[in-house]
């Protein structure tokens, strides 16, 4: 290709780019760098001490715009294409986007990257492409930043724990060769060998009753001693169990807590041959990577221990800070972790419940959720049922876009289809194909109104008995439905009843709330809308407060029969986090704003002072992961053909066998 | 397709009778390979009972023909009985206890009460 030729195809690749990320972000390009002042924009809940600092230096931003998470593009690689030309601050990546940004320390960074990369450097020599690049004004708020500032409460870090003659002498004494498949296996990601008790990675526990003969060796002795000398009194007596991991670069571990039933806090964890980056995430949606230095001692307890899980990515390279706090890439040698835990006996008992399968256990066995078929029956009736007849048409006023992936299950049912959407609201979904014969069904009288008005066929019912006969339909919506439903018998039954209607061959998609509204570090559209705090800043997201005592009065009357029955039914706040599986969810409920004579209307009100609005409360059983899917595959005659998470829902698709 | 069989008692529940008080007739559009594909999910016998019962039969045959495939003429009428005529007030009929669905306003309220499941 002519010089000429590959500057048009550049040219029109960015001018494409600057447009898509227009209309993305609002965000504009410039043709040359610019400055740009760094505001302080607190992403995560702590404040970066480096920005602080810079806050009055400049920045300049450039988009890639042909690489972001969309296209596999790694941090990591980026940064090593980039840093040979300046200093970089950040890299931010967005969820589902094919581009993405490099923060440069300054202009001058920028431009020699620019002048260097857009238009002739491809990532991988086998990419049918280089990378383009455009310069931008701003990056959209949400950023991932490498900070090593912060380590999760409970996470203690001894460097230089061991010398390099220790580190030589414990390295030696494992020994990989032993024959015995159960001592030196290895997984799928890396070489595994433990002492004193085995690590049964099926059950995620140990056999407590059955020791192995190879006991911790004695090389390892002189480490308690060492923890004494450095003031750590973590440990009274040494631990009884040793897992050693061999990693090669590009290996890791999944991301885990250790099963709270199995041992005992602290963990202890040696890290020798190479230093790594370990990755803590909290349920919350926090995750923060920890640079564990070659022959430091990483001793997690408490919350660090119980609530943050643990992993390694699998990469070849890390990117760590170095000492005047800039970024650089590390890569990663042969390491091998020696993990000391202490044998539990008996059950845990710690605060950390989400987490901790001893509190799980003994949840399930006494109190256990709502039980009762007619207490789940009435619950259902006042906090869901009495709910939407109330909310009806606030609640379809709020619901008129499909979800993209309800309606491509919707759109693939071949032509001359009966779709059936059992718990319809107001139809959302009808009427995007012509081909299909629709019909409607719901327990709300009002919502049932609104999509015959809308010109749909629709019937009342509830989800638990159809009135339909069996074999009938061709396809089955369950859209935000099953999890009103207050047993997970009454779950399992409404699916049943489902299948029973479908004729073999015959689908059914279920979406249900999912108790995780922050998976794999991103936001649900759910949290995204709070108005209030745009910041996406975590820590104000994701408090969840227990309201009952603040419950407006309204609603008192309803909330107090449940309680009564009900005590532990939590209420929950709105846009955050759920912190249980079975609670209330505030509805608000607003006059319909639509025309502007409607809203001086409203307005007016207001200043009246008549707007205490009403809250009513659903009730809500949140799934956890692999839930709805254990739900749907205990139900005779199906099959799940796939399941998935898609914007705080988990979901199924079911087929009739 | 509706049925009664979720009442507790009922074996069958199928068809309900159909008590019409009140009938809209609308145009909708008419696709010939729709209402084809349709026919077969049917129970013919069924839906020429339900048209009947509303006086809404017409001419249509009591028993589905070989080639009604081809004819055009008979399929705009299923078209109709199917798509375009609509009982906008009346009842559905239990056939084994006589409970009764009131349908109001287009919607059939099935929904039972407690002691009925």
């Amino acid at each position: 290709m002519s010089e000429n030729k590959r500057n048009k195809k550049a040219k029109r690749k960015q001018t494409k780019a600057k447009n898509i990320l227009l209309r993305d972000t609002g965000i504009r390009c410039s043709e040359e760098p610019t400055k740009v002042r760094m505001l302080l924009k607190c992403h995560n809940n702590f404040v970066h001490r480096k920005h602080i600092l810079r806050l009055s230096a400049s920045f300049q931003y450039v988009m890639v715009a042909n690489g972001g998470l969309v296209t596999g593009l790694q941090q990591e690689q980026l940064l090593e294409i980039t840093l040979p030309y300046g200093g970089v601050d950040g890299i931010v990546m967005l969820p589902g986007k094919s581009y993405c940004f490099i923060i440069f320390k300054d202009i001058h960074s920028a431009s020699k990257a620019y002048a260097a990369i857009h238009g002739k450097i491809k990532i991988t020599p086998d990419d049918s492409g280089p990378l383009y690049l455009a310069y931008t004004e701003k990056v959209p708020e949400l950023s991932h930043s490498w900070n090593y500032d912060y380590k999760p409460p409970g996470l203690i870090l001894l460097e230089e724990f061991v010398t390099e003659d220790e580190e030589k002498l414990l390295l030696n004494c494992v020994d990989w060769k032993t024959t015995d498949c159960h001592l030196g296996q290895t997984l799928k990601h890396r070489r595994v060998k433990h002492y004193g008790y085995e690590f049964q990675y099926d059950t995620n526990n140990v056999n407590k009753d059955c020791p192995l003969t190879d006991s911790i060796p004695c090389e390892c002795n002189f480490l308690l001693d060492r923890l004494k000398e450095r003031n750590v009194c973590a440990l009274s007596s040494f631990p009884t169990q040793m897992t050693v991991n061999n990693y090669q670069p590009g290996q890791g571990i999944p991301s885990h807590v250790d099963t709270h039933s199995a041992f005992e806090d602290p963990i202890l964890s040696l890290s020798l041959g190479s230093s790594i980056v370990m990755e803590f995430r909290h349920q919350d949606g926090r995750a923060i990577p920890v640079l564990l230095p070659r022959r430091s001692l990483l001793i997690m307890s408490e919350e660090a221990r119980y609530a943050w899980s643990h992993g390694i990515t699998p990469r070849k390279m890390d990117v760590v800070p170095t000492l005047s706090g800039d970024l650089t890439i590390q890569r990663r040698k042969e390491r091998t972790s020696f993990t000391f835990r202490s044998i539990r006996k008996g059950e845990c008992n710690c605060v950390y419940h989400d987490q901790c399968d001893s509190y799980k256990k003994k949840y399930r066995q006494s109190e256990g959720h709502i039980k009762d078929d007619t207490l789940a029956a009435k619950l259902e009736s006042l906090h869901v049922h009495e709910v939407y007849e109330e909310i009806a048409s606030h609640f379809s006023d709020t619901r008129h876009k499909p979800w993209p992936n309800v309606l491509s299950f919707v759109q693939s049912l071949p032509f001359g289809s009966i779709l059936v959407d059992v718990g319809c609201g107001n139809c959302k979904y009808f009427g995007y194909s012509v081909g299909l014969f629709e019909i409607g069904c719901d327990h709300s009288v009002g919502l049932a109104k609104v999509c015959h008005d809308r010109g749909f066929e629709v019937f009342n019912c509830n989800c638990l008995s159809l009135p339909l006969k069996s074999e009938i339909a061709d396809g089955c919506l369950s859209i935000a439905v099953i999890h009103h439903l207050a047993t997970e018998e009454r779950r399992l039954r409404a699916v049943e009843e489902m299948v029973r209607i479908l004729r073999p061959g015959g689908r059914a998609l279920i979406y249900v709330w999912a108790k995780d509204q922050a998976r794999h570090n991103t936001l649900s559209s759910y949290l995204k809308q709070d108005r209030k705090t745009k910041s996406k800043d975590y820590n104000s997201q994701l408090k969840c407060v227990s309201q009952c005592n603040s419950v407006s009065k309204s609603a008192g009357t309803i909330l107090n029969e449940v309680s009564h029955q009900f005590p532990s039914l939590p209420v929950h706040t709105n846009r955050t986090q759920f912190q249980h599986h079975d609670l209330l969810v505030p509805w608000k409920l607003k006059p319909a704003v639509k025309s502007e004579p409607d809203q001086k209307r409203e307005e007016s009100c207001l200043e009246k002072g008549s707007h205490e609005v009403p809250t009513f409360y659903r009730y809500y059983h949140v799934f956890d992961e692999g839930e709805l899917e254990r739900l749907c595959s205990s139900v005779k005659g199906a099959k799940v053909v796939q399941s998935y998470y898609d914007q705080g829902n988990w979901c199924v698709t079911l087929e009739r066998v | 397709m509706l049925t009664s069989k979720c009442l507790k008692g009922v074996n069958v529940g199928y068809p309900l009778g159909i008590v019409a008080r009140d009938i809209k007739v609308l145009e909708t559009e008419f696709n010939s390979e729709f209402v084809l594909r349709i026919i077969p999910k049917l129970d013919w016998d069924t839906l020429w009972n339900a048209a009947d019962s509303i006086g809404h039969s017409g001419d249509l045959p009591r028993t589905l023909s070989d080639d009604y495939e081809n004819d055009v003429e008979f399929l705009k009428k299923v078209h109709h009985v199917l798509l375009e005529v609509e009982v906008i007030n009346g009842e559905l009929v239990c056939p084994e206890s006589g409970r009764k669905f009131s349908i109001s306003k287009g919607i059939p309220n099935m929904l039972l009460n407690e002691d009925e499941l």
